[in-house]
């Protein structure tokens, strides 16, 4: 059957920072290149983002540079982090930062008219360009203006179904149009992943509809490897209550800006959950604490308060909270800004926030203490890249952003996504076009495997199927909150593993009513297979990372292992089964390994 | 007792077997702390999984759940059921749109609108990266920033008299837009912007009735932007025609 046929040098599946980023950096060495979408252009989840993009700028505070965002970027991700990204990320993080304000972005500034920065847990200077707390939306909509002012293509409203392969070379992708239903083949001579993450994995999640793991999964059934899969991050402050927006996401620059934790009778009880890795680093009491102030340098006598910690140490910490009998009505913790800033301060610094409580909660966080939980947030795995290309395993298949691994280790500071998606976004755009420029012919399509992705993309239409497809993905979501969430064990891991080939085999009996323009239901059904996939791979290296380490956290193995710090996980499809392997990483040069160690303090210049 | 319902009178539309839009009824649970967003999809993940509509953060910040409730339009995810009780709420598509299929509008006009207005810095001379970023006090940021804060969400278009009845109008979202770039002290770009909204199609197409603003989830004012912009483009021709080489 003749499909719709559209072609460029370049396709870039993924509309949010890294895709767009990738789109106007393609462009720019001179392809032709078009962006396909899930949603409508500017919704992608990046304009849900609100903390900031980490950069050492160096406005805030002179002492900070390329060395000490390296440095917390590697301890953050619990030594897992690929030193060769981390090195590129840090070093040219300015760069992006700037030249989205030469875009016209918008940030907030000092005084003296530079670009203001504010305090993220994990990063020792004040270090996140911010507007607000709607950071990401200014940063997507700078994105979108520039790149259609530069000529770009963007198909929206279509979803990838699978890659087409010419041999094991990347050809191009193979969608279908929400709207009508109808099939587009995308052909091309390489091709960009930069679809995000895969919250909808969990019941409990940050994350929009769309994040449903799809290029992790294309990229596995194309060949390509994942790495890091088992480490997942539940960002510490999720909404709790009322149900209804449970796991929606409550800025970390809530803490950035002087917010605290406390337990149901008030008691700041981060001072208990200090981890030895950063010991002698935070405030040790209350009284300390006190002195330390959001946008002062901070001394010796006043260092930063251990709410303030990395994401994996504060959402494990809730967690115990709750768990001894100490948590807030609703299974939470209290996050108090209200007793640390004034009104105006609040509203100014966090407006998003201010009225996303007043109007979803009915509360006022000026006056009320906010009760948070742990919400899963982002993937640090992800496919496994090329740290100057972004190139994966397959030729002619690249990937930026959430959907590539390596960058973040076992655990993602916040404000290091936004920087990711501009700096290796970037880089892939340019790695894409440069390895297209080279390419004489446009790879071929194979008619096998057309036919065989229709066929399987039509199957939820045919009589004989008897599953729903959202009880399907509901009893998925469930598990994988159970069996596959913020805290594992061996039994539950293997379990989980278990279900999922049950749950595999419902996913190809599921049956939808109607026909194929815009239909939720199917859109559900084809989801369900990348949701799936990706949660085999999480799970499956989860069981064998018999440890506990940033975003991943073993009941059965509560320490860190040295022997499994100089590994990472990676998974591949090997005659149609997932196979894992521990592979070793690089270790890092001695100059770098010395930064680990920089005294974490000195007197201000 | 049985459990508390509300009814959502929501239009259905399928072009390939409907003549006409239609409204179907659904009883659905009444919650305190629900949007109609929630209904919608309580309708779609248990009564009927056909049912059509855009959304995607359920935060107000994507814009993409704008729908016309109880006649005006709104975005569901702010919209609480709680509003409306104990009535009955009628949910259609946002009005002045085309239906693609039951709630889900048309809205491939709108980029290009926005894109008319040249929604980027416009220099004189271009400054490279490694200089660092412009400067720009918050006083100067607090002049624009306002303007800024758009979601593309089209609930001033859908409230728009006059773009109901042209649709050629650059409309609310993109005239404010405008007014953003000119008021940015970063840009120079005025006098090319000014000549695409005062054309036909333009600011005077604006009879100024305001309801762009009173809708705009954000306060962004479209309706501000569009007055003001008129009476600067009025003294703009004049100086331009007083002193033709003052051109910002």
């Amino acid at each position: 059957m003749n499909h719709e046929t559209i072609e460029h040098d370049v396709i870039i599946i993924g509309a949010g920072g890294a895709g767009l980023r990738a789109a106007i950096e393609a462009s720019g060495k001179g392809a032709s290149v078009g962006v396909v979408c899930k949603s409508l252009l500017g919704k992608a989840h990046t304009a849900m983002a609100e903390g900031g993009m980490a950069a050492a700028l160096t406005t805030a505070d002179p002492r900070d540079n390329w060395e000490m965002h390296f440095r917390d970027t590697i301890r953050g991700g619990k030594m897992l982090n690929n030193w060769r990204m981390v090195k590129i990320f840090t070093q040219e993080a300015p760069d992006r930062v700037n030249e989205l304000e030469e875009w016209g972005a918008l940030f907030d500034r000092t005084d003296d008219g530079r670009i203001l920065q504010r305090n993220f847990g994990g990063h020792q200077y004040a270090r996140l360009a911010h507007v607000g707390d709607r950071t990401g939306l200014e940063m997507l909509r700078t994105l979108q203006n520039h790149g259609i002012h530069q000529g770009i293509e963007v198909y929206m409203e279509c979803t990838v179904v699978d890659l087409l392969m010419d041999g094991g070379k990347a050809a191009g992708a193979f969608a279908y149009w929400r709207d009508s239903g109808t099939f587009v083949q995308f052909r091309a001579k390489a091709v960009v992943l930069a679809t995000g993450g895969l919250g909808k994995c969990y019941t409990i999640t940050s994350n929009s509809w769309e994040c449903t793991g799809d290029g992790q999964a294309l990229a596995y059934r194309a060949g390509a490897e994942l790495i890091d899969m088992e480490f997942v991050q539940f960002h510490p402050t999720g909404m709790v209550w009322p149900p209804s927006v449970r796991g929606l996401l409550v800025t970390e620059g809530v803490r950035g800006e002087g917010g605290v934790l406390r337990d149901k009778d008030g008691k700041r009880f981060m001072f208990d959950y200090i981890p030895e890795m950063f010991a002698g680093e935070y405030a040790e009491t209350e009284e300390e604490a006190k002195r330390w102030r959001p946008g002062v340098p901070e001394g010796p006598d006043a260092r930063r308060p251990p709410d303030l910690l990395t994401r994996d140490v504060v959402a494990r910490a809730i967690r115990a909270e709750v768990r001894a009998g100490r948590g807030s009505p609703h299974g939470g913790a209290y996050l108090d800004i209200a007793s640390q800033a004034s009104e105006a301060q609040i509203k100014k610094k966090l407006p998003g926030m201010y009225h996303q409580f007043m109007q979803l909660a009915s509360l006022d966080i000026t006056k009320e203490y906010m009760e948070v939980g742990p919400t899963s947030h982002y993937v640090m795995g992800g496919v496994r890249v090329d740290p100057e290309t972004c190139s994966t395993s397959v030729p002619g298949l690249f990937a930026a952003g959430e959907v590539a691994g390596g960058l973040h280790g076992a655990n993602r500071l916040g404000g290091n996504s936004l920087t990711d998606l501009m700096v290796f976004g970037r880089r892939a755009g340019a790695g894409a076009a440069e390895y297209a420029g080279a390419l004489s012919a446009m790879p071929g399509v194979n008619p096998d495997q057309v036919r065989d992705i229709e066929r399987l993309a039509l199957a939820p239409f045919e009589e004989s199927g008897t599953e729903n497809p959202y009880e399907v993905m509901q009893d998925l979501q469930k598990m994988m909150e159970h069996d596959s969430g913020i805290v594992r064990a061996k039994e539950e891991l293997a379990d989980g593993l278990g279900k999922l080939r049950t749950l595999k085999e419902r996913s190809v009996k599921v049956r939808v009513e109607g026909n194929r323009q815009y239909n939720p239901g199917w859109h559900y059904a084809l989801d369900l297979h990348n949701l799936i996939m990706v949660s085999e791979a999480i799970t499956l290296s989860a069981l064998h990372r018999d440890e506990s380490r940033g975003g991943h956290t073993r009941e059965d193995f509560p320490e860190s292992s040295p022997e499994l710090e100089k590994v990472n996980t990676v998974v591949r499809n090997r005659d149609g089964e997932m196979a894992w392997e521990h592979v070793t990483r690089e270790p890092l040069p001695g100059d770098l390994q010395e930064l680990l160690s920089h005294p974490h303090l000195e007197e201000p210049n | 007792m049985s459990e508390e319902t509300i009814t959502l009178n929501v239009t259905r539309y399928r072009h390939e077997k409907d003549r006409a839009p239609f409204i179907q009824s659904y009883q659905v649970p009444y919650r305190e702390d629900w949007v109609v967003l929630d209904a919608l999809n309580h309708i779609k993940d248990e009564l009927d999984g056909t049912l059509s509509y855009r959304w995607s953060c359920r935060m107000g910040v994507c814009g993409s759940c704008g729908m016309m409730v109880n006649g005006e339009p709104k975005l569901t995810c702010s919209a609480f059921l709680r509003d409306y009780r104990p009535g009955e709420i009628r949910v259609e598509p946002l009005e002045n749109f085309p239906v693609i299929r039951d709630l889900v509008i048309d809205m491939s006009g709108f980029m290009d609108k926005l894109t008319s207005v040249q929604p980027w810095i416009i220099r004189e001379k271009e400054k490279p990266v490694s200089e660092g970023e412009y400067l720009q006090t918050p006083d100067q940021l607090d002049a624009y920033q306002q303007y800024s804060q758009c979601i593309n969400c089209l609930l001033c278009y859908s409230a728009c008299p006059i773009f109901g009845l042209e649709t050629d109008f650059i409309g609310p979202a993109a005239i404010a837009l405008a007014y953003r770039y000119n008021l940015d002290s970063r840009d120079e770009g005025s006098h090319r912007r000014n000549d695409v909204i005062t054309d036909v199609n333009g600011v005077w197409e604006c009879t100024f009735v305001g309801e762009c603003s009173v809708v705009c989830p954000k306060h962004v004012d479209p309706a501000a932007a569009i007055q003001k912009l008129k009476v600067e483009t009025v003294s703009g021709m004049v100086r331009g025609f007083l002193m033709p080489w003052s051109r910002k």
